[in-house]
């Protein structure tokens, strides 16, 4: 004959906790989502155009332009340049111009594109005063620094929403204290009587905390699952309304997500067995619930 | 005697040191009482309805601090003692609650295994046990009957099962009889009287019953008026 549990079963009170537990354990999981991506955006995204410069020359010729293309390949640093064909160009001017195209009387600048080693430093500068000692009148677009910009875009981004996540794990420790200590009320007659019965306060707060503890994950479960659903339906969503996929995070499930999904429950079950034990010793502690 | 913890100089099971209660309104419910009971005693606890029985009870089972004075319970003075071995004390107490206490989701059996759950025995070691007790009390037929489902006297006979399933060192009863006929009332005083006789329990039991404590003829304590008759030392056994 299995004996039943000291603490009866779920009341509704626990299953409006169990919904507020999962939708912050969601939003967490989201959040924490979306920090995660933020690092992997800025590595797709500044990958690419770090180790790339442009090199902008007014009123040349193409003459000029491979005679500039020359002096470029010469310095250290530069692992080659290439003068880019109108074509290209005005394809980069259509964002600016439109489709209809560059304005027909305007002198289209002329663009090297040029390819460098990351880890080289001073290109950029070296470059701008080797041009201008030719008598070139050139301005350097280096894409490092734009990179940077994006990187710090991000990392505000990442911050929001690393804060997010401290915020909605606070708000959920709160939640599962107050509602603890409802519980902890509503069950007076079990506390007492244990308490009476010789049961020592961490007895007494194990029960509440097993309770809490299965709580908090099932609930981080169903939230980080939800998470899950909800951030690849929105990736989804941007992609099939033509976005620039490449630009959006990928939804590839590597290991840290996985962790983020798995710590979610892990996290929840915990934080409320903490909130619970923290409750329940103060509150047998104080006159609050034993006479 | 199983109490082989005592102090050997300070040989009682309990002792009041002019103990004082008060509740929230300025009159004393206990004043200045005085109060020593021996191990293996047996007494009996009178008086009028609010005459502060429960009251007395309840400081001694440690559901309450006393206003003023001291107690000394198995030779360990309460006062200085942490929240764990107060929980430890309140361990070798059995208690019949006037108003019984039973979990109304748990069935007759488990409510009177309660306790040996507390001191984390295991079911399987204790089945037997409060088996046999439950029949003894006559509930045999209703040992899976949850509370709610229990007449009063039947309700009473489950609380008393698990004031003594325990085996305490002291067993204390508020009106344990009040909701049983007088035939069970004798049964389960007798089974009162056994534990007393064959382990050496210090029974101390609140009844305004008069008809009994004249049957079993055992020391007497009368409180009226926040005094206790006498204060008065007990050590003869029934
Ligand atoms: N928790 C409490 N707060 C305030 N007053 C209380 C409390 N408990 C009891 N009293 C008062 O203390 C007095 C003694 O009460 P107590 O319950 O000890 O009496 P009793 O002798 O057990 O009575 P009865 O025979 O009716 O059970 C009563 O006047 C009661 O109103
Ligand atoms: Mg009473």
């Amino acid at each position: 004959m299995k004996e039943g549990p000291l603490l009866p079963e779920n009341d509704a009170r626990e299953s409006a906790l169990f919904f507020v537990v999962c939708t912050l354990c969601f939003l967490a999981a989201l959040a924490a989502l979306t920090a995660k991506a933020t690092y992997g955006a800025a590595e797709g995204w500044t990958a690419e155009v770090e180790g790339e410069m442009t090199v902008r020359l007014r009123d040349v010729d193409r003459r000029a332009g491979d005679e500039a293309q020359r002096i470029i390949e010469a310095i250290p640093g530069v692992i080659s340049a290439r003068v880019m064909t109108p074509e290209e160009i005005e394809e980069l001017l259509v964002p600016t111009f439109g489709q209809t195209g560059f304005p027909a009387g305007l002198p289209l600048p002329l663009l090297i594109a040029v390819e460098t080693e990351p880890a080289a430093a001073d290109v950029a500068p070296n470059t701008a005063r080797r041009l201008t000692e030719e008598g070139f009148s050139a301005v350097v677009d280096e894409h490092a620094e734009w990179a940077g910009d994006v990187r710090r875009a991000l990392g505000v981004l990442r911050l929001a929403a690393l804060s997010a996540v401290a915020l909605l794990i606070a708000t959920a420790l709160s939640v599962i204290a107050f509602a603890t200590h409802a519980a902890l009320l509503a069950r007076r007659d079990i506390v007492e009587l244990l308490h009476l019965s010789g049961a020592r306060d961490r007895f007494i707060a194990a029960l509440f905390e097993r309770r809490f503890w299965m709580l908090g994950l099932r609930a981080g479960a169903v939230g980080a699952l939800a998470a899950l659903g909800g951030a690849a339906a929105m990736i989804f969503v941007a992609q099939s309304r033509g976005g620039r996929a490449n630009l959006l995070p990928q939804l590839s499930l590597d290991l840290l997500d996985i962790l983020i999904l798995v710590l979610t429950p892990i996290v929840a079950g915990s934080a409320a067995r903490l909130a619970t034990r923290f409750t329940v010793m103060r509150a047998l502690k104080g006159k609050d619930v034993t006479a | 005697m199983s109490n082989l913890d005592f102090d050997p100089f300070d040989d009682v099971a309990v002792r009041l040191e002019a103990v004082t209660m008060r509740y929230d309104s300025p009159e004393d419910v206990l004043s200045d009482i005085n109060l020593v009971l021996k191990p293996g005693s047996f007494t009996f606890l009178t008086g009028a309805s609010g005459a502060g029985k429960t009251t007395l009870l309840k400081l001694l089972y440690l559901a309450l601090t006393p206003t003023q004075g001291d107690i000394v319970l198995f030779g360990q003075r309460t006062s200085l003692l942490n929240r764990d071995k107060l929980a430890a004390l309140r361990r070798r107490v059995g208690v019949v609650f006037q108003e019984f206490r039973l979990l109304d989701h748990l069935t007759a059996y488990e409510n009177a295994a309660l306790p040996l759950r507390v001191l984390g025995r295991k079911p399987a070691d204790y089945r037997e046990d409060v088996e046999d007790l439950l029949r003894w009390v006559g509930l045999g037929p209703r040992m899976n009957a949850k509370p709610p489902t229990l007449s009063g006297g039947e309700q009473q006979r489950v609380a008393i099962a698990r004031a003594l399933v325990s085996k305490p060192d002291l067993l204390i009863a508020d009106e344990p009889t009040g909701n049983v006929d007088p035939e069970m009332g004798a049964r389960l005083m007798r089974l009162f009287i056994e534990l007393n006789r064959r382990l050496g329990t210090t029974v101390l039991i609140a009844t305004h019953d008069l008809a009994l404590i004249r049957e079993f003829d055992a020391p007497l304590l009368r409180l009226s008026h926040g005094l206790l008759a006498r204060d008065v030392e007990f050590g003869a056994s029934a």
